[in-house]
């Protein structure tokens, strides 16, 4: 699967430049419609093509994705409408300057000439809205802006395609009205409905990968709208995952630097404002009061702590553990308040660590003699983005044969050591890190290994060894007598 | 020979011996246990967390040792406090403390053991309370016997007038110092009773520890000499003495000058002077008796002792003449506070605003040591009884301590060991006599009754014939309750008895009595601790309406909130009291904090305060200050807030303007302090007074406003803030923070351009006068 494309196609830039466009029209499409949902740091966009093959035995179909924002994706899936498999796809690179990006898609089978197929291609954008005005008053409407090019790009010819911007309220302060958009409509090209905005539908669109079509067609739109829920941003998150086999659990913590991404704030923060606004319900959108995130069932010793201390003003609803294998439907709720409301432009850094049973996300495969532990990627935060992720599993000491399968590829992972609690060679450490994590992200990774009964019984051989170590000395002491000459009596 | 109740017969001496040890062991055991579990309530009620003002600084202080090292630590220049001075951490600081928990810490993680530094330093008090327990124990055995130890240190494990000092969490110089006085202490008479340089040497490494501890130290330094001189004064000079003093003062004092804040202050201060006129003392008399085993004349013995005294007095002079040419350092402020407790009141406000300077309260020496202090003087009677050279030190210590006690809250400290001590021997002496098996022998033996404890005597005679150690220990073994059971078992042995009790009746009540008595002391401490002395006062408890408890956390949420959202380099001006807390959970830079060495900086802060807007703007300016930090408990009723310390900073202003700033000026003409609209002029005008209402009549809507501390009602129209605004309230309203403005961009002052800035039309008298002018 692909993702992390402002890495991954950095790297590939140089090497896309040579590759010539070189497509053959094996498809065509009969209808692409992209629905935009806009929100704060996460938007989510669902492209659908309804496609036609004009080709015997047609299987890699080509979607490409303008350069903005193959930048500001993070997550991207294909399917064929209907399933949950996802397809496979490639990243093809870069035709030489048409500042988009091909990626190929392999359909399961070949498509006979004239069959149809409906490819739903669904991306998550971060940081692709900001913050219009730049500063919001305590009192003032949080608005941001949303910028996306007015057609979706295909080296197909298209008969007709539109793009639906959704936003979450109905108050959408403006939106770019397309122009010289007559070859492709009579009528409107936008229109405005509730808390969505159609640009389309749009006839007849050519082959737009081309240069041609990019330089005198394709322009930008920008919706500038409400929104009502803080814009968060995780700036770094660092998750540590500690596998005991001796305490049968499982200790994960994250440490989370939390940041408004919203408008800043104007002037200076009123406490009697704020509580003037809370009493009465109105508060401001983009301060973030409180939030709730969902943890794992069956959970213990929870603790929500800061630099400086415990946060005291959080609540916790466990849910009882569920054994492993059956259907997981609940779990622990945990309403978290930072110690200050977060105004626009604020920070917060926190940690929030739990202890959870080993049983309920490790099994041992008796088959190959290893150990198989699931540790999530993430927990989400609602609407955050993770900016920076570090995600460390620590794995008892002695632990051989270490292997793990990631949901996605890591910028970078790699096997270190650890050393904590009496251990007397360390622990092996499997650190992963990421970048622009989402809600689609929150996905487990599936480390195995292999501990010998010996790394088991390493801990208490090495402690008692000290403990009778140290017995024998003072055995040793309390019998030697040092003395270089005995006073028989002392005097008065 | 009877026995009040049935003794076993058939147990051998050194099996009664293991039992007894074993006993101990498990005594001590649960004596440690219960010191330091009743000192967790703050741990359980709250979290582990650093109390209060001086530990966050030590706390700061450690982690910068723990991280960085000893000599970076050493060499630490802290630019963050006493902005712009900056301080010198390393030279101004007692590092023992610091090191211990460097060590600790240190050690653990050697051992892969991960304990975060904070938990180290949160419970380092209650670990050092078992050891102080321990070196009671010992010190009040020597006294008299191990049983009376272990009622010693059981009551200095939970007394309240120590848990005060050393909950979990109170991470302060104290918590360590007094194990390291009784240790010392402990020591001090164990050398002076064997007459052993290295048990002298020990007791110079533990006062060395001690001086590195804590400021305290010159308790010590005095304590000893003063012990050595009374004994010498009561003839008791003995080459026991002398090498144990010797060897004390000259490694203790070599030692504790490797000290950079005490450096060459044991030659130079007069707190240090007792002792080195001690040593010379201790010499000259060393010569005289040396000289007099070898001279028998009877004139050269008068005339040696006339040149000892003019010695003596030469000595003395000397040390007053430097003393007056300046070359030995005049006593300090505190010192005189001790003598006179109106000193400080009168020349140094800063002294005398710390709540813990003040005189002692009668009721707290009840809530502080509770039934102890009843049995102290009994227990210094018992001393008197025997009258050993280590009975001499403890009556000194037990007189200067409570001298002490009665003049400063903080000395309550030092008086508390030495009361455990007393009480335990008075308590153990009760209990001996009361649980005493053998019935004394008919009343017709009863020829010769001249003591109370004859046996007791006895032994101490026969043990005198032996040697001293080995005397104290025969005195200490006889007179105990072990081994009265052991000779009464073996009854041929025992000698006759001519005092007692008779009867098991008699016995029982007097000691359920005693044990009543010690339950109710338990309660006493377990409920003192609880509600006095566990509160972090960082953060403060009040309970929901289900009963729940609800934690007020103000301070660290203003803290916090300046960690993460101001620059790192802004400059926060607060009173001290919270300059230690800002630095160390806020970490941003501070005027002036808890170590109050310049008055002058504190003065500045408290002329800013308490003068008006205008004025205060060029200091706050000047001084490059951000933020204004207040704390304001007129919403919820905290009466520790800052307009009720208002008076105190005006009072520090005065002492440096008294041009300007002037105490009455604050009150009403009728001498009241008030802040609602019969407040004076000054008081409404001063930013104190303005930042801490700022708005605070808008909350109420149309309503009252009152303030819960003070019970008075706010103006409806509250101040108005120009040169400031509001940054930060927290959700109660304890810590409101300002940021200062910057200078109009366009060069008016900013109370013009705030006017202009809310449309108001400048005022009409005005610009009439100027047209008058022209005309």
């Amino acid at each position: 699967m692909l993702r992390l494309w402002n890495a991954i196609s950095c790297l590939l830039l140089a090497s896309a430049a040579a590759a010539s466009p070189a497509y053959s029209l094996s498809f065509e499409n009969t209808a692409i419609v992209r629905t935009v949902d806009l929100g704060g740091s996460l938007v989510h966009v669902t492209t659908t093509f309804a496609v036609k093959a004009l080709k015997e035995a047609a299987s890699v179909y080509t979607i490409t994705l303008p350069e903005d924002e193959i930048f500001n994706t993070s997550w991207l899936e294909v399917k064929v409408k209907g399933t949950h498999q996802p397809l496979t796809v490639t990243y093809n690179g870069a035709p030489v300057d048409s500042k988009s990006h091909n990626l190929d898609v392999s359909l399961e089978k070949p498509l006979a000439a004239g069959a149809n197929i409906n490819l739903v291609l669904e991306t998550v954008q971060t940081h692709a809205t900001w913050p219009w005005p730049q500063k919001a008053a305590q009192d003032e409407d949080q608005s941001l802006k949303y910028e996306t090019s007015l057609f979706v790009l295909s080296p197909y010819s298209t008969s007709v395609q539109r793009t639906k911007l959704k936003s979450s309220s109905p108050r959408i302060i403006s939106y770019t009205t397309p122009e010289n958009v007559e070859a492709f409509t009579q009528e409107n090209p936008v229109t405005k409905s509730g808390a969505t905005v159609t640009y389309g539908p749009y006839n007849n669109v050519p082959s737009s990968t081309n240069q041609e079509f990019l330089q005198e067609h394709q322009q930008h739109v920008v919706l500038h709208y409400n929104y009502d829920y803080p814009v968060l941003e995780i700036l770094k998150l660092k998750r540590a995952a500690e596998i005991s086999h001796w305490g049968a659990n499982l200790n994960i913590q994250d440490d989370i630097v939390l940041h408004n991404a919203g408008p800043e704030l104007k002037g200076q923060f009123s406490r009697l404002q704020h509580q003037t606004q809370s009493f009465y319900g109105r508060g401001a959108p983009h301060v973030l009061p409180l939030f709730t995130v969902h943890l794992p069932p069956g959970i213990r010793n929870t603790y929500y702590i800061d630099q400086i201390g415990n946060v005291s003003t959080s609540h916790l609803r466990v849910a009882p553990s569920v054994a492993r294998g059956l259907k997981n439907t609940q779990s622990s709720v945990m309403e978290l308040k930072p110690r200050y409301p977060i105004m626009g432009g604020w920070n917060y850094t926190y940690t929030l660590g739990w202890d959870a049973p080993l049983g309920d996300s490790g099994s041992y495969d008796s088959k190959t003699g290893k150990y198989i532990v699931s540790v999530p990627v993430m927990t989400e935060v609602p609407g955050a983005v993770v900016n920076d992720a570090e995600i460390s599993i620590i794995l008892p000491e002695g632990a051989t044969d270490v292997d793990y399968v990631a949901p996605f590829t890591a910028l970078s992972n790699e096997i270190s050591t650890h050393v904590t609690y009496l251990d007397t060679v360390g622990r092996p450490m499997v650190t992963f890190k990421y970048k622009n994590l989402t809600n689609k992200h929150a996905k487990p990774i599936y480390v195995s290994y292999r501990v010998p009964v010996f790394a088991h019984l390493r801990k208490p051989l090495a402690v008692s060894t000290v403990l009778l170590t140290l017995f024998t000395f003072a055995m040793v002491v309390r019998r030697v007598d040092l003395t270089i000459h005995k006073t028989p009596s002392k005097k008065m | 020979m009877s026995t009040a109740y049935p003794l076993p017969t058939n147990i051998s001496p050194s099996t009664v011996a293991n039992t007894a040890s074993l006993l101990r062991i498990v005594a001590f055991g649960l004596i440690s246990a219960a010191a330091i579990a009743s000192r967790l309530f703050a741990v359980i009620n709250f979290e582990s967390i650093i109390h209060e003002f001086d530990p966050w600084f030590n706390y700061r202080a450690t982690r910068v040792l723990a991280a960085k090292g000893f000599y970076e630590f050493w060499n630490w220049f802290d630019p963050t406090a006493w902005y712009p001075l900056g301080r010198v951490v390393g030279g101004t600081v007692y590092p023992g403390l610091m090191a211990t928990s460097g060590v600790i810490y240190n050690f653990l993680h050697y051992f892969n053991l991960p304990v975060d530094i904070r938990n180290i330093c949160v419970l380092l008090a209650p670990g050092f309370s078992a050891l102080t327990a321990w070196a009671t124990y010992m010190f009040t055995a020597e006294m008299k016997d191990p049983s009376a130890g272990l009622l010693a240190a059981a009551f200095i494990g939970i007394v309240p007038g120590y848990i005060s000092r050393s909950v979990a969490g109170s991470y302060d110089n104290e918590a360590i110092a007094i194990f390291l006085l009784m240790f010392t202490f402990y020591l001090w008479i164990k050398a002076l009773k064997v007459g052993s340089a290295l048990y002298g040497a020990l007791a110079a490494v533990f006062y060395f520890y001690m001086v590195a501890a804590w400021g305290g130290y010159a308790f010590i330094t005095n304590m000893i000499p003063v012990h050595a001189l009374v004994l010498l004064l009561m003839g008791r000079f003995s080459g026991r003495l002398y090498v144990a003093y010797c060897s004390w003062y000259v490694i203790g004092t070599l030692s504790s000058m490797q000290v950079p804040f005490v450096g060459f202050q044991p030659v130079r201060t007069s707190e240090h002077m007792g002792a080195l006129g001690v040593f010379g003392l201790l010499q000259i008399v060393a010569f005289a008796s040396l000289v007099r085993s070898h001279v028998s004349s009877k004139q050269f013995q008068n005339l040696l002792a006339i040149s000892v005294v003019t010695m003596g007095v030469l000595g003395a002079g000397a040390f007053v003449v430097m003393t007056y040419k300046g070359w030995i350092a005049p006593w300090t402020g505190r010192f005189y506070s001790l003598w006179d407790t109106g000193y400080a009141k009168k020349y140094i406000p800063i002294i005398a605003s710390v709540s813990e300077h003040q005189p002692t309260a009668w009721p707290s020496f009840f809530m502080d040591l509770q039934l102890l202090i009843f049995l102290f003087p009994a227990g210094v009677v018992m001393c008197f009884r025997e009258l050993r050279d280590e009975h001499v030190f403890v009556i000194i210590y037990a007189v200067v301590a409570s001298y002490f006690a009665g003049v400063m809250v903080r000395l309550m400290l030092t008086l508390t060991p030495v009361v455990c001590v007393s009480a335990a021997v008075a308590l153990s002496t009760l209990l001996d006599t009361y649980v005493e098996a053998r019935e004394p022998d008919a009343p017709e033996e009863r020829t010769e009754a001249n003591g109370s404890n004859a046996d007791g005597k006895k032994a101490k005679k026969a043990g005198g014939a032996v040697g001293s150690q080995a005397g104290t220990a025969a005195a200490a073994a006889a007179s105990s309750t072990i081994s009265d059971l052991v000779s009464a078992t073996r009854s041929s042995a025992g000698s006759p008895r001519q005092k007692g009790i008779w009867g098991a009746d008699a016995r029982l009540v007097i000691i359920l009595n005693a044990i009543g008595m010690l339950v109710f002391f338990v309660f006493h401490c377990t409920w003192v601790t609880s509600n006095a002395y566990s509160s972090p006062s960082v953060v403060l408890a009040s309970t929901n309406p289900d009963g729940s408890q609800h934690i007020i956390d103000d301070y660290r949420e203003a803290y916090y909130w300046l960690r993460m959202n101001t620059p790192q380099d802004a400059v926060v001006m607060s009173w001290w009291d919270y300059g230690y807390q800002i630095a160390g959970m806020a970490d941003r830079v501070t005027l002036v904090d808890n170590n109050t060495w310049n008055n002058t900086h504190i003065a500045t802060v408290g002329k800013a305060m308490s003068s008006p807007e205008e004025v205060a703007y060029p200091i706050l300016r000047k001084h490059d200050v951000d933020y204004v930090l207040v704390i304001f408990g007129g919403l919820l009723g905290y009466s520790g807030d800052d307009i009720n310390k208002f008076l105190w900073m005006v009072r520090i202003a005065q002492g440096v303007w008294p041009d300007e700033i002037q105490e009455p000026n604050y009150f009403t003409p009728q001498g009241e302090y008030r802040v609602d609209d019969r407040a004076s002029e000054t008081m409404r005008t001063s930013l104190m007074y303005k930042m801490s209402y700022y708005r605070f009549s808008e909350l109420y809507g149309g309503g009252n406003a009152v303030d819960r501390v003070r019970n008075q009602q706010i103006p409806k129209v509250g101040p108005t803030l120009d040169y400031l605004e509001e940054a930060f309230t927290t959700e109660n309203w304890i810590v409101r923070i300002y940021k200062v403005r910057k200078e109009d961009a366009l060069g008016r002052d900013l109370k013009t351009a705030n006017a202009f800035a809310q449309g108001k039309k400048r005022k009409r008298g005005k610009p009439v006068s100027r047209r008058r002018a022209i005309v």
